[in-house]
Formats: structure tokens, C-alpha cells, sequence
């Protein structure tokens, strides 16, 4: 038979599927109808994933950059001189070395990544891209209940009595997480839905509350009051099983419950009614985007802190889940590529995890923590000269000046991209399917997808390549398969040490923890078995939002959309995403903003009509759309076009790292 | 009218592959999802295996397929072209009476007008069928509903249904008799013949349980389509659970939508490829400077239901658009699949 089982790649959502290969070539995907998360669906993106797989814009061999253009080189060739170039950045690798993973690798290439920097360049400066949201929630959910992942389980949503989703435009980013909450709510689950504009969850939820840009965080502090004002909370668990109830209980009771309105735009008795139900329903879920659309860790933690106040976390069909926007964003952490992190969430500077590293890997580990690799590229007086990156396939690159800039750039990556031209070697390496490799979902399922064809033009996977390079600065790293890899991530790391890629795969994927305690896996955080009282998240009380001015009246609210998903690198690799995307583009050429008929009024401006859209930062010309899904003060647009991205929307960098709380107060102009 | 043992009906698959490429319904062994799909070997098909998740459409109407090969040499300024596709002889084994009406149905829009399709002849020339009469339905089933099962009425060779110990063989071509003469096969006597209506007629009387009120409205909601008396918001109830995700399309064994799209090839040379499509994209209906006569997503939705359900689509293909085998309830992340759709519009009948 043709089909052959395996895992969608795109988002975190971590759908099953089955390929179809012929003569060793990619020619088709079907749904899988058992799979636990996606049960015989998938979206748009992954009813073409084959599509993708096709493309022959791939990486086919090493290159070097030889006056400014790439030349072929054989590997050998093409690591001597890295190794060579690099090699004068080595006595200083913690300030002038740093290395960006990637949430599209595979667990595999992202711990070889993070070995490749800690035991062979010996720099800690080690940063996951497009992780703004993600990092923060893993936070908020490590500190406050030892358990930083999705708490509950995608499985639960269709058993759960009340869900509220804060934000997140999850029909769109995440489909399949969409459909189970939509008919979660058609089989009699309330949803409630949080966000400034009307999006396909919002019409689906029962309860929209949409509110002015920047207020999520006021309108969570006004539930939580709502809770200790109408004595809804769960006192028993709040004693029992939490600390910390004190210091969040007084910054909420800061919360005016008058300014509720102005603030937020919704009124005192709808809150207190959301409120009640919340409280009152015998099981919740909250969900948020995490990544480069995420909240903020403020947010997040009254996300979180809101649950426990309604004893929401911990049980049976509870969860604090926030969704990951890229199919290995969880994985990516797991692995420990970030600065102060190893495996499964251990700290590097735990003796005893980094002693069990150093025994490992046979080197000694600097245990400082690094840098964050864009802060080092925001700050003037860095002194970083080399970087090395990884599977880059988005469309924004930010700092990309100051990347553009720096001595000496390293890529490896399967698929051409606009990051490649930074790059002075560049590296191909084996994409999914022409590889082993696990990819770890949203809901902590750790899933395998089988190496299905060769890879193009022979390249190497990550296994084969890294040790490499390791082996010319004199370490052996014996691996023989991506297997023998993941065993070694097993040996290490106390959350997967259960896992084994022969149990994975009988099992559609297994959650982590997976060990002596969780053999096959574990569905949800067991609030009685964590041995320790869940801890409030400490929280701002600044309440304050973004207002219009009169120079600048209207907010501007930015996010992405379905087919132009991460900026299209990807997509435009496909046909009919990339034809979706293109109708989209041929329309409106210069990207478009969204505000509703009584703003285009007062503007005297109509549908289509092009129109200069002015900050404190600068401007930019977009076509205007008219549509009901924006009050009036409230301006939108999706982020497609790479000019909208670079000079506009980039220029106002300390908000647009905001994510999904990106606001921008403007003025639009007539031209 | 032959008769053939059970334990012996392979092996008129294993001689059908002597000549042709064989397929049939074959079950992942990993994950139990039933697949129609080419087969190395005859045992990989099961004739009890359940309704398959993937159509057979996609024997005669591949997700991807290739229909020209050319090459553009800049310095001679020329094209070399190569019309090279799938010419393979495909006999399909096991196939169910919705499915096979399906294929007639897409023998219709390829075949069957002014315009006749090279690629889809090429597929559908030489193809020998065998169907297989439903005597249980499956649980999402409703081809009573829309005259296309549980027994296959044409367009097979050879059909098909289970009495227990035998298999009553039907001939419905001279290709098919000559196939069972050549094996040999046993005549199947009258009593045979009221046997497989005992059979169908008591699969038949199953689908009451299963066909509960939604599917048997089916017929008057077809009149309600077709007359266009239905409100605008139970279109906008039913668009606003659509997803675009397209699955509808790609699951159904009538929809004949396609693009056409270059790959250029790392080696030079670009494949012409036929791709699936759906009429729920947006970029599907959309014409130069915006214009798009079906922009909302309730319009998109609600074109697709038309050509299942409307009469004068249903001229076209001589029958309606749907089959009743189900697949769209089940690959919907919105709550539409066309029974779904026959509820909502009923709802809206009766209040």
C-alpha cells in the first residue's frame, strides 16, 4: 500500500496523517481517522502538506560564500571552514557566539543544536525563534505548578464544561484545536471568547466579549474580582492545594470594578456572569496562542491565577493550555535550546543536572547562563560577531540589519529562504520524512515521524552532520541512526526517560512525563500527585491601556492569518495555500487594514481605496477594507507583506515582540 | 449468473492482476484505517474491510497527478514536450455500489460532454471493475437516500454479493461474462437471484436505524435547494462553521474540481501537474480586480451543496451530486457535512 502513517509538520497541534509515496516520491496526504488530537481531520495547510514536500527550492548541497556569491563545496570542505573562521571567536563564545534553533527541527537536530553550541563552541547563547509567548507561559506554569507544558490534554476538550479562550485566532492558527472546541460547544460546552475582534471562534463561541486592544489583562483582573466579589471561589482548594492566594487576592482588589467599562468596553454584570459560570462549571479550560502571536507573561500568569481561583487546574478536564504555533515550539524547549536551560526543562545552573551532562558529552559545560540572542542584536555595545542558525522558514527577519552585519553567519537548513543570503556557509540538511525524528505537540505528545523517502540530492540528516563537525574539533559523537540519538535525549532527560521510538509508535505519540511514574505517558498535570502546593503567579496591577490620542485616535491591532501562515516561506512552496495566499496578494498588493463603516465614513474613504496610515514611528499605504469584524476605533491589519513587516510594523520592534497585544495607536490619511 | 466459494473469490483477483494493475480496500495494519489502494498482492484486499476513508476516485482522479512533461532550452529557444502519464491497465476489486457511482459520475463531467478528458480516458479505458454489494450497512451510511446502493445497478464488469457460503457473481458487461467463463465459474440458478433480493432487501431495511431523520429528507430538501426557498441564515449557520480547509472535495467520490499547476524540477525540466481543488477556497472563485461572485464563505459553502443537491446540477450527472457514503462527516472540523447540512435545512422546513 501506498499510505504511509505519519505526523503533520506545520503547527503545534501535531495532527496524524498518512502520505502517499510512489516510487519513492511524495504524491499525496489523507487524514487519519484514529489518530487521538486530529480524528480524520486536518486544515487547509495540512491537506497540502504534500505539496510542500514536493518542492525542489531546497538546499542541495554546502556552499560557501565566495565574493559575495555561493559556491558548492563538498561537507568536508564546507566544515573546515567554518571551523577555521570560527575558530578565532572561541576564546570569547560567550560574547561573540551565538546560536538560534529552530521550533521546525526535530527534537533530534535541536538537542545536537544545543550540544553542538554548549560542548563544541562552548557559548550558552542558545535562543529559540519565534518563541516570544511561548517561553513566558512555560514560566508561569513551571513556577506555578512544576509542570511546564499544556496542563491539560487536546483529548479533554470535547469533555470539558467551559472553555475560555483568550485571544487566540484558533480556527486559524490551529484548526484542529478549533474544531474540538466548536464541537465541544455544539455537544453543550460554554465557550467564551476574548478578543478585540470578531474571528470564526468568536461567532462560534457562546459569549464574545470584545473588548478595546490592550485590555485582556483588565478584563482577567475583573473576572478574578468578580470571583472574590460574588464569593465564588474555590476556598477549599484555595487553601488546601495553593500558595499565595494573599499576594494576588490584594492586586486584584486593587482592580476598580467601576473603571471596568472604560477600561475594557464590557460591562461590571456580563463579567460577573462569566465569572460565576467559570466557578460554577464542574471542569474549565483556558487557552492561549503562544509564539511570535503570544500574550505576555503578566497575562498569562492572570490566565493561570484566574484557574486556580476557580479550582480549575490539576483536575480531570481542566487545563491552562497554552497553544504552540509551530510544530516543535515544546520540543524546542524540551531540548534546551535556550540560554539558561538543558534537557526537559533542567536548569544549567543545577549542578548535578549539568554534572550529568558534562559525564555524558565528556566536556566541561560553562554553567552561566547565556544571552538571549535578540537582545544581544538590540544592544549596541554587544560584542557578538559570529552567528549560527537553524531551519529558519520565517518570512520576518528581524534585526536584520544588525544579522547582515555581524563577521560571520552559519545556516542550516532544508528549504532556500530569504535567511540564507546573511549566511557565509550554509549547510542542507535532511528534511521530515527523509529523516527519523520526534516532534513534540502542543499537549506535550511526543510523536515520530518515519523516514519515508531518501533525502534530496543525498543530503545529509542532522545525525550524521553534526558529529561531523564535532569530530573536527576532536569530540566523538557515535550515532548511527536518529534513534541513537533520541536515546541519548531519553538517558538524560527525567521527562522523557519512558520513551522509546518502538513505544511512540504504537501509541500515536506518548505526553511527557513518560518515566517510572507515567510509563505510557500522562493525558493531564495530576494536581495530587505533584507533591507540592500549586503557587499563585506574581502579577503586575498596571491596568493601564494603550489610548487613542487626538492625533493618533485609532489602535491598530496586527496579527497573522490562515494562508499566510509564518510569513509564507513556507506556503509559497505549495500550490493551492500559495494560490489562496496569492488571490489575497493580487488584490491587495500593499497589504490591507481593516476598520468598519463608521470609521470609513468619518474618514470619507471607501473599500479598497488606498490610504496612509501614520504613527509615532512612521507610515505606510495600505488599501482599506471595510468590515464588521472591527468597532469603531479599532483598526486591523494581517501581516503579509514583507514592506508592511520591514517598515512599518518592524520599526515599532518593543511592540511588535508583544505578539498577539501588539497595538499601535495611528491616524489614517486620505491620499 | 455465476456462483463462486468464498474461499475461492481471490482468486479472481489474483488472475485480474495477471492483466492489470490491481487495487481494492486494504487495511493499514498499523492504525486499522481502510485505504483503496493498489496492491502488490490480491491477499492484501479484504471484501469485508469497512467502507474505505479515501475514495476511489483517486484511481481515476489522483490527488496529484502529471499530465505533460516539458523541457524549455533557452539557447534553441525550444520546447520539448512530453504528454506522459499514467496509461496503466487498473482493475478495481471490491469497490462499493457509492463509489462506483461516483467514478459514473465523474465519467460524466470527464467523458461525458463536448470536452473529453485524455488523461481520464487514459485511466478509465481499460478498467476492469468488480463492486461489491453492501449486505450491512456502514454506520455514517445513506446511499438509500440517494439511489446509489446497497447494490450496484451499472457500470460494473463483475459484481459481487455475499449469500453466506457463496459469492453470487453478475456479469454486467461482455468483458465481465467473458472473465467468468474463462474462470470457469459455476451458473447461479433462480433461486440464487431471490437470495441476493433477501440479502439487499434486508440491508435495506437496516438503514432505518442508521437513516434516522436527517438522511431521509434528502428528496425534499433537494426541492427546497433547487426552488432557492431557503433562508439566508441557515446558509450563514452552515458558512459559519466552515473551516476552508477543503476536505469535503477531496473526500467526495463526485467532486471533479481541479487546478493546474508548473513544478519546476531541480533537474531542469517542469512536470504540468493536475491538482485537487475546492469550490470553498476563496482563490477558487475569485476573478481580476476582486471580484468574486461568491466572496462570503456562506456563498462558497452553500455552491457545493447546490451541485449535490440541485436538480439542475443533478441533469448533468443524471442523478444527484452525493452518493450517501458519508466521508464528509466525517474529515468536517465544522459540523457540515451533508447530512448535517439535510438537518439544519429540515430544521428550518419544519419550524
Amino acid at each position: 500500500m501506498d499510505y504511509k502513517s505519519g505526523v503533520c509538520n506545520f503547527c503545534g497541534t501535531g495532527c496524524g496523517n498518512y502520505l502517499n509515496i510512489q516510487d519513492g516520491k511524495v504524491s499525496g496526504v489523507f487524514s487519519s481517522r484514529n489518530h487521538p488530537v486530529s480524528k480524520g481531520r486536518l486544515c487547509v495547510r495540512g491537506w497540502h502538506f504534500h505539496e510542500l514536500l514536493m518542492t525542489d527550492h531546497r538546499i542541495s548541497s554546502p556552499m560557501i560564500k565566495v565574493d559575495g556569491n555561493f559556491k558548492n563545496v563538498s561537507y568536508d570542505e564546507a566544515i573546515s571552514f567554518m571551523m577555521e573562521k570560527m575558530a578565532k571567536y572561541s576564546s570569547d563564545a560567550s560574547e561573540s557566539t551565538a546560536f538560534l534553533a529552530s521550533p521546525r527541527s526535530s527534537n533530534e537536530n535541536n538537542y545536537l543544536f544545543a550540544k553542538l553550541a554548549r560542548s563544541v563552541f562552548k557559548t550558552n547563547n542558545i535562543t529559540l525563534d519565534s518563541e516570544s509567548g511561548h517561553r513566558s507561559s512555560m514560566n508561569v506554569l513551571g513556577e506555578g505548578a512544576g509542570f511546564p507544558g499544556m496542563t491539560g490534554s487536546l483529548e479533554d476538550i470535547s469533555k470539558t464544561k467551559f472553555i475560555l479562550i483568550v485571544g487566540s485566532d484558533i480556527t486559524k492558527m490551529n484548526p484542529i484545536i478549533g474544531s474540538e472546541i466548536h464541537k465541544a460547544q455544539m455537544a453543550g460546552t460554554k465557550v467564551v471568547t476574548i478578543s478585540s475582534r470578531v474571528t470564526q471562534i468568536a461567532r462560534l463561541s457562546n459569549v464574545h466579549l470584545q473588548i478595546k486592544p490592550g485590555s485582556k489583562r483588565s478584563l482577567l483582573a475583573a473576572l478574578a474580582k468578580a470571583v472574590i466579589d460574588t464569593d465564588q471561589l474555590d476556598t477549599d482548594f484555595v487553601t488546601a492545594s495553593t500558595d499565595g492566594y494573599d499576594g494576588f487576592a490584594s492586586s486584584v482588589n486593587r482592580f476598580n470594578m467601576a473603571d471596568v467599562l472604560s477600561l475594557t468596553g464590557i460591562d461590571s454584570d456580563t463579567i460577573k456572569q462569566i465569572a460565576g459560570e467559570l466557578c460554577s462549571a464542574e471542569s474549565a479550560m483556558a487557552f492561549w496562542s503562544t509564539g511570535i502571536s503570544g500574550l505576555d507573561q503578566d497575562t498569562v500568569s492572570y490566565i493561570y491565577n484566574l484557574l486556580l481561583f476557580a479550582g480549575k487546574i490539576g483536575k480531570e478536564n481542566c487545563g491552562a493550555n497554552p497553544i504552540t504555533g509551530i510544530c516543535n515550539l515544546q520540543g524546542g524547549y524540551d531540548m534546551g535550546t535556550a540560554p539558561d536551560l538543558l534537557t526537559g526543562f533542567q536548569k544549567l545552573s543545577d549542578a548535578d543536572a549539568a554534572a550529568k551532562f558534562e559525564k555524558s558529552w565528556g566536556v566541561k559545560l560553562n554553567k552561566d547562563s547565556g544571552k538571549d540572542l535578540y537582545k544581544m542584536l538590540a544592544d549596541k555595545n554587544s560584542k557578538l560577531k559570529c552567528l549560527v542558525a537553524a531551519d529558519h522558514d520565517e518570512g520576518i527577519i528581524k534585526y536584520s540589519k544588525e544579522i547582515e552585519a555581524l563577521e560571520f553567519v552559519v545556516y542550516f537548513g532544508t528549504f532556500e529562504n530569504p535567511f540564507m543570503k546573511f549566511a557565509d556557509v550554509v549547510f542542507p540538511i535532511a528534511g521530515v520524512i527523509e529523516d527519523e525524528g520526534t516532534y513534540t505537540n502542543t499537549e506535550r505528545r511526543v510523536q515520530l515521524s518515519r523516514k519515508r523517502v531518501e533525502p534530496f540530492e543525498n543530503v545529509m540528516p542532522g545525525w550524521k552532520l553534526f558529529p561531523m563537525i564535532a569530530a573536527k574539533a576532536s569530540l566523538t559523537w557515535k550515532y548511527s541512526s536518529a534513534e541513537d540519538v533520541f536515546k541519548e535525549i531519553t538517558s538524560l532527560t527525567p521527562s522523557y526517560s519512558g520513551m522509546t521510538y518502538e513505544k511512540i509508535e504504537k501509541s500515536f505519540g506518548l505526553q511527557w512525563p513518560c518515566n517510572d511514574k507515567y510509563p505510557e505517558g500522562c493525558k493531564r498535570l495530576d494536581g495530587a500527585s505533584i507533591g507540592r502546593k500549586f503557587k499563585f503567579a506574581p502579577v503586575t496591577e498596571n491596568f493601564t491601556i494603550h489610548s487613542a490620542t487626538a492625533d493618533y485616535p485609532i489602535l491598530l491591532i496586527a496579527s497573522q492569518g490562515q494562508h499566510f501562515w509564518h510569513q509564507n516561506n513556507i506556503m509559497k512552496k505549495t500550490y493551492i495555500p500559495k494560490r489562496e495566499y496569492n488571490a489575497t496578494l493580487l488584490v491587495y498588493p500593499k497589504g490591507y487594514i481593516e476598520i468598519c463603516k463608521e470609521d470609513a465614513d468619518k474618514l470619507q474613504v471607501r473599500e479598497h481605496w488606498n490610504v496612509k496610515i501614520v504613527s509615532s514611528h512612521g507610515s505606510m499605504i495600505v488599501a482599506v477594507k471595510i468590515s464588521e469584524d472591527v468597532k469603531a476605533g479599532t483598526a486591523y491589519v494581517p501581516y503579509f507583506i514583507r514592506e508592511m513587516i520591514s517598515s512599518f510594523l518592524l520599526e515599532h520592534n518593543q511592540e511588535f515582540d508583544k505578539g498577539e497585544d501588539t497595538i499601535i495607536p495611528i491616524r489614517i490619511e486620505r491620499i | 449468473m455465476y456462483l463462486i466459494e468464498k474461499n475461492n473469490v481471490m482468486k479472481l483477483a489474483e488472475e485480474l492482476a495477471k492483466s492489470y494493475s490491481l487495487y481494492g480496500p486494504v487495511t493499514d495494519k498499523e492504525t486499522k484505517q481502510v485505504f483503496f489502494n493498489k496492491v502488490a498482492s490480491a491477499s492484501e484486499i479484504s471484501l469485508t474491510a469497512e467502507i474505505p476513508s479515501i475514495p476511489p476516485k483517486t484511481v481515476v482522479f489522483p490527488q496529484i497527478e502529471r499530465i505533460l512533461e516539458y523541457k524549455y532550452d533557452k539557447g534553441s529557444k525550444k520546447v520539448e514536450m512530453n504528454a506522459d502519464f499514467d496509461t496503466s491497465s487498473k482493475a478495481l476489486f471490491g469497490i462499493r455500489p457509492c463509489d462506483l457511482t461516483g467514478i459514473l459520475v465523474l465519467d460524466r463531467f470527464f467523458m461525458g460532454l463536448e470536452f473529453v478528458d485524455d488523461v481520464y480516458l487514459e485511466h478509465r479505458k481499460r478498467m476492469f471493475i468488480v463492486s461489491n454489494t453492501c449486505t450491512v450497512p456502514f454506520k455514517q451510511c445513506f446511499c438509500v437516500c440517494t439511489d446509489s446502493g446497497p447494490v450496484a445497478e451499472e457500470g460494473y464488469d463483475l459484481n459481487l454479493t455475499d449469500l453466506g457460503d457463496v459469492y453470487l457473481v453478475e456479469a454486467g458487461s461482455d468483458k465481465g461474462r467473458e472473465f467468468a467463463e474463462k474462470m470457469g465459474l459455476q451458473k447461479a440458478g433462480p433461486e440464487h437471484t431471490l437470495e441476493k433480493k433477501n440479502a439487499v432487501d434486508k440491508s435495506i431495511s437496516l438503514f432505518e436505524k442508521l437513516a434516522t431523520d436527517n438522511k431521509a429528507w434528502i428528496s425534499r430538501v433537494m426541492n427546497r435547494v433547487t426552488t432557492g426557498f431557503i433562508k439566508e441564515e441557515v446558509w450563514e449557520h452552515i458558512g459559519k462553521q466552515c473551516f476552508e480547509c477543503g476536505a469535503c472535495t477531496f473526500v467526495c467520490p463526485t467532486c471533479s474540481c481541479f487546478n493546474v499547476e508548473d513544478h519546476n524540477k531541480f533537474s531542469g525540466s517542469t512536470d504540468r501537474l493536475r491538482t485537487w481543488d475546492s469550490c470553498s477556497f476563496e482563490g477558487y472563485t475569485k476573478m481580476a480586480g476582486d471580484h468574486n461572485p461568491r466572496h462570503p464563505v456562506e456563498d462558497r459553502r452553500n455552491k457545493r451543496f447546490f451541485c449535490k443537491l440541485s436538480y439542475s446540477q443533478s441533469k448533468k450527472y443524471l442523478r444527484p451530486g452525493c452518493v450517501g457514503c458519508g466521508r464528509c462527516q466525517w474529515v468536517c472540523p465544522g459540523d457540515i457535512g451533508l447530512p448535517n447540512v439535510v438537518t439544519y435545512i429540515r430544521r428550518e422546513i419544519t419550524e
